[in-house]
């Protein structure tokens, strides 16, 4: 099947075969290897990409079925070596990563989370934790990373951060 | 053996103990490392492995020819393949124990077969090897090859494998008893329990659990037909270590011609450090087919191949007095081996568990007994927390029943219990000296932070809400920084477990340094780095680290057991020393001073009492490099390695508290607070291990709520997918209270312990104490993890377990 995609905002054509999944085309396909593969059954979140601005898992998606999409990777948020976007860098002070290769699949899973919530309140931590809830960590605990995400979405709003020392923020809810 | 001095380092202020971010993280967070799948040499052909369907059959015939035929298949292997191949070895079997193993050529215990061509003993046990141009078509091609089974009975648990009649798994080891193995004094225990004015008895179960790093196993192999050399590419946390068993004792080649990379790995927590057979079957295929070979795991495949974790069924008991005073422990457990002995899965299974049941205690008399057995499952092996998160399970769950039974509350219990200061260093009686230790502090501190005397308020609070409230503690001590070779040795380990460091100042001042551990994702880049610039005095950014490739890091056992900072991270700050000794011998004839006078402070060395005749260390690098007139004692350039065995092993610790409501509808457990304090002695960057406490912590909350590897009957696992094996995720977690002591480790000259894992050892008993005294008014005296809504709802309606 000949198919068209944009990726990280270039046109890329090619023909697959009808049973290929997106995430083999763009880790195989188009090298893009940012992308990983943690399961085989749509459980891990390491392949998630945005899809038309969509967090999905791409083990799940057809690659026949985005034909006509635009697709970001992990690779369009930025350069190589450049950069952070501000919700990496608020996940790299909070060292919201260990082996990271959950990393990619969680960055662009919350990169739809920060961006649906621009512009309105910022995301309570049970809304982070159940936002989060399709992307497995076996390393963090998570506690890092929603604290990075906390800290990403008070970046833009001139708001303490909640919650980003781990000792105060629970030591008084016991 | 390196002379070490018991200080910790002073404050100097330097950038050691400091929160520095993580230089690796930039590069995960923009999805630029490369793991073991994302490498693709030129000519790379991909395999597959077939792993029998079936849990204990004898293999009547394996027909390959259907699946020859197949594009893009260019080759199909089995056990006729590789009849020179050496079988995997086990190298830690229990010290002190008559073992049977199935044999090795090398006098060693035999593991298992590469491939296996006339019985099968697990579901997964692999049976041929599909190597084609792409991945689909090396997958789609194991389901062409035929195999005719004659089905053997199964058995899956270790005491049903010790019972009369029971299937056998080796021929070599009649009975499936691989081995008997004690700790502690048997008589003097005994004595004491028959004396005791009370005794507590509970069976519990360390469920069998699967470490399920993120990122599944892969290995590359690439041969070079023009040097004869090997290289393998694989998600390792041993490299070294894997050279050496690989080509000696599988391979049968010289150490020197193969070369094991260590890429960016995704996590490992224990399992990535075994000897697979898929790591030999890359290497020989790679060979036979002229072309690199690459395999990587899928998730299912995983749950069938790597090392799973736990596994013991352990008949405790406690002895004490009325007025709380513990004097006597003994443990009888049946320890699953699985299949085969894993590479080192023996010793975790015995010492590692049987050492550590009495924990953060002054008891009198402790005796613990393990049967270590075959069954037809995944082999065992290390599991973040091995071994010790069993023994603190099995302890703290036995201090709970016997402070219920004395009707005493369990924080006093442990507070009376508590190895007191002043008697480190500590013999537990079962065979571990516990370095250092103020468990009085860190308990009351942990007691204090959780908000434990508010619980009653708390209680009745949660009540009017429809739920039960239940607050559990936990304490532990865990063996770490293995470790004092000799030692280990006399466990059973067949290897060193040293570990060492080589710094490299270059003309230009700047510092490389090597490490023979390997990271799994503990940031060793930024942590190795803080400890060089530390010691040199100098800025880390001009620190570099690498690790990981055999050819190039100098030898090194790699990272188990938290033991990559307390081992690599001394033999860091010891290669610095001795760069920093022979600068000040050097700087003494650059300066024209004597060479007493001549101090090293700051990234420099200056005379004393006049400080403008001093070099910074830049020049002197510059001057060691040109290596002009130097007297010849002193070799020009700065390069420097050292070989780190400690004197004895470190012991972190610390005390847990879980508070949990369980919804009374539901039967669910919610954990609504957990404060930890643990003890890492001291720390060397506190945000690298922030986060490997609170990942740990989730980790072993996963086992007390959710978490089991499930097999039928027929030994299938069932739990053999992510849909089926349960994690914690975001959701099922709050935030921690964490907060720490600090006693320094006597036994390396950072006073550094292990972290990395060590605070997932408590946290399934805290949990399991919780969620019991929550449901004690209901005679619930104990409850089999892991505690699904299920399991506490049918408990909540007064069903027993
Ligand atoms: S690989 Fe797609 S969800 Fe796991
Ligand atoms: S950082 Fe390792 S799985 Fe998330």
């Amino acid at each position: 099947m000949d198919i068209t995609l944009n990726v990280n905002g270039r046109p890329e054509q090619f023909s697959a075969p009808p049973n290929e999944l997106l995430v083999e085309r763009l880790r195989d396909g188009l090298g893009l290897t940012g992308t990983k593969v943690g399961c085989d059954t749509g459980q891990c979140g390491s392949c998630v990409v945005r899809l038309d601005g969509r967090s999905v898992k791409s083990c799940l998606v057809l690659t026949a079925s985005a034909a006509g999409a635009g697709i970001t990777t992990i690779e369009g948020v930025t350069t190589r070596g450049g950069e952070l976007s501000g919700l990496q860098e608020a996940l790299r002070q909070e060292h919201g990563t260990q082996c990271g290769f959950c990393t990619p699949g969680m960055v662009m899973a919350l990169g739809e989370l920060v961006d649906a919530t621009a512009g309105g309140p910022a995301p309570t931590e049970p809304e982070i934790r159940e936002w989060l809830t399709g992307n497995l960590c076996r390393c963090t605990g998570y506690h890092s990373v929603v604290r990075g995400v906390q800290r990403a979405c008070a970046a833009g709003r001139d708001e303490v951060p909640a919650g980003t020392t781990a000792t105060t923020a629970s030591a008084s809810e016991v | 053996m390196t002379a070490v001095t018991g200080e910790a380092p002073a404050d100097r202020g330097g950038v050691l103990g400091r929160p520095l971010d993580s230089r690796e993280d930039p590069q995960l967070l923009r999805g630029e490392a490369a793991y073991v799948a994302d490498i693709d040499l030129p000519g790379t052909a991909h395999m597959a492995i077939l792993g029998s369907p079936v849990a204990h059959a004898k293999i009547l015939s394996i027909e390959t020819k259907a699946a020859e035929q197949l594009p893009g298949v260019l080759k199909v292997a089995t056990a006729a393949d590789f009849t020179d191949v050496m079988p995997l070895p086990c190298i830690w079997v229990p010290g002190g124990v008559e073992s049977h193993f199935p044999p090795h050529p090398y006098g060693l215990p035999g593991a298992r077969p590469v491939l296996t061509g006339d019985t099968v003993r697990h579901v997964g046990d692999p049976i041929a090897a599909v190597v084609a141009e792409t991945p689909r078509q090396a997958a789609a091609a194991l389901a062409a090859i035929c195999v005719e089974y004659e089905p053997l009975p199964v058995v899956t648990r270790a005491d049903e494998a010790l019972a009369d009649g029971a299937p056998q798994l080796h021929e070599a080891v009649p009975g499936n008893l691989n081995a008997y193995w004690t700790c502690g004094d048997r008589d003097r225990t005994d004595a004491a329990i028959a004396a005791a004015e009370v005794t507590v008895e509970l069976d519990l179960v360390n469920q069998r659990t699967i470490n399920s790093p993120i990122e599944p196993r892969g290995a590359v192999g690439d041969y070079d037909p023009a040097t004869g050399e090997y290289t393998l590419y694989a998600s390792t946390q041993g490299p070294h270590n894997h050279r050496f068993l690989l080509s000696a004792l599988v391979l049968g080649i010289p150490f020197n011609k193969l070369r094991v990379i260590a890429p960016t790995v995704g996590g490992s927590f224990g399992t990535k450090g075994y000897l697979y057979p898929d790591m030999p079957l890359v290497l020989l295929l790679s060979k036979a087919l002229g072309r690199p070979v690459k395999w990587v795991d899928t998730r299912t495949g995983l749950m069938n191949s790597t090392v799973q974790g736990r596994d013991h069924r352990q008949h405790a008991t406690l002895a004490g007095t009325r007025d709380g005073r513990i004097t006597a422990v003994r443990c009888t457990s049946h320890a699953n081996l699985g299949a085969y002995p894993s590479t080192i899965g023996p010793g975790v299974a015995t010492a590692l568990m049987g050492r550590s049941i009495s924990g953060m205690y002054d008891i009198d008399a402790a005796f613990c007994e393990v049967y270590a057995a075959f069954t037809n499952t995944v082999p065992l092996g290390a599991q973040r927390g091995s071994g010790r998160a069993e023994a603190a399970f099995l302890m703290e769950r036995l201090v709970d029943r016997y402070a219920s039974e004395i009707g005493m509350d369990p924080a006093e219990v442990r507070r009376r219990n508590l190895v007191p200061k002043e008697k480190f260093p500590y013999d537990n009686g079962l065979g571990w000296t516990y370095d250092s230790g103020n468990y009085r502090l860190n308990f009351d501190k942990a007691v204090e932070l959780s908000g434990y005397a508010d619980m009653p308020t708390r209680k009745a609070e949660a009540r009017t809400r429809g739920k039960r409230l239940g607050v559990g503690i936990a304490t532990y001590v865990a063996v770490c920084g293995v470790g004092p070779s000799t030692r280990m040795s006399q466990e059973g380990m067949l290897g060193g477990t040293w570990e060492s460091a080589n710094i490299r100042i270059h003309p230009t001042g700047e510092v490389t340094v090597t490490v023979g551990s390997a990271s799994t994702g503990q940031s060793h880049a930024t942590v190795f780095a803080q400890v060089a610039a530390d010691e040199l005095g100098i800025d880390p950014a001009t620190v570099q680290v690498h690790e990981g490739d055999t050819q190039k890091a100098p030898y090194g056992q790699g990272t188990y057991g938290s033991r990559s900072y307390s081992m690599a991270g001394p033999a860091v700050a010891l290669t610095a020393r001795k760069l920093k000794a022979k600068l000040v011998r050097a700087g003494a004839v650059l300066l024209g001073a004597p060479e007493h006078r001549v101090v090293y402070e700051d990234g420099g060395i200056h005379e004393e009492g006049n400080p403008q005749n001093a070099k910074t260390l830049a020049e002197l690098a510059m001057a060691m490099w040109y290596g002009w007139g130097l007297p010849p004692e002193i070799e020009p350039a700065l390069d420097e390695t050292t070989h780190f065995d400690p004197p004895d092993f470190n012991y972190p610790f610390g005390t847990h508290v879980a508070v949990v409501e369980i919804d009374e509808l539901t039967g669910e457990t919610e954990v609504v607070a957990y404060t930890a304090v643990d003890d890492a002695g001291t720390i060397g960057n506190p945000k690298i291990v922030q986060g490997q406490i609170e990942g740990s912590i989730v980790h072993g909350l996963g086992q007390a709520l959710m978490e089991a590897a499930e097999y039928d009957d027929d030994g299938r696992l069932i739990s053999a997918d992510l849909g089926h094996y349960a994690l914690p995720r975001a959701a099922d977690v709050p935030f921690f209270a964490l907060d720490k002591t600090v006693t320094p480790s006597p036994h390396n000259p950072l006073g550094a312990k292990g972290a990395g894992e060590i605070a997932t050892v408590p946290p399934a008993a805290a949990v399991v104490n919780a969620v019991v005294d929550a449901l004690s008014d209901l005679g619930v005296r104990h409850i089999d993890m892991p505690l699904t809504p299920e399991k506490v709802w049918r408990r909540l309606r007064g069903e027993s377990q």
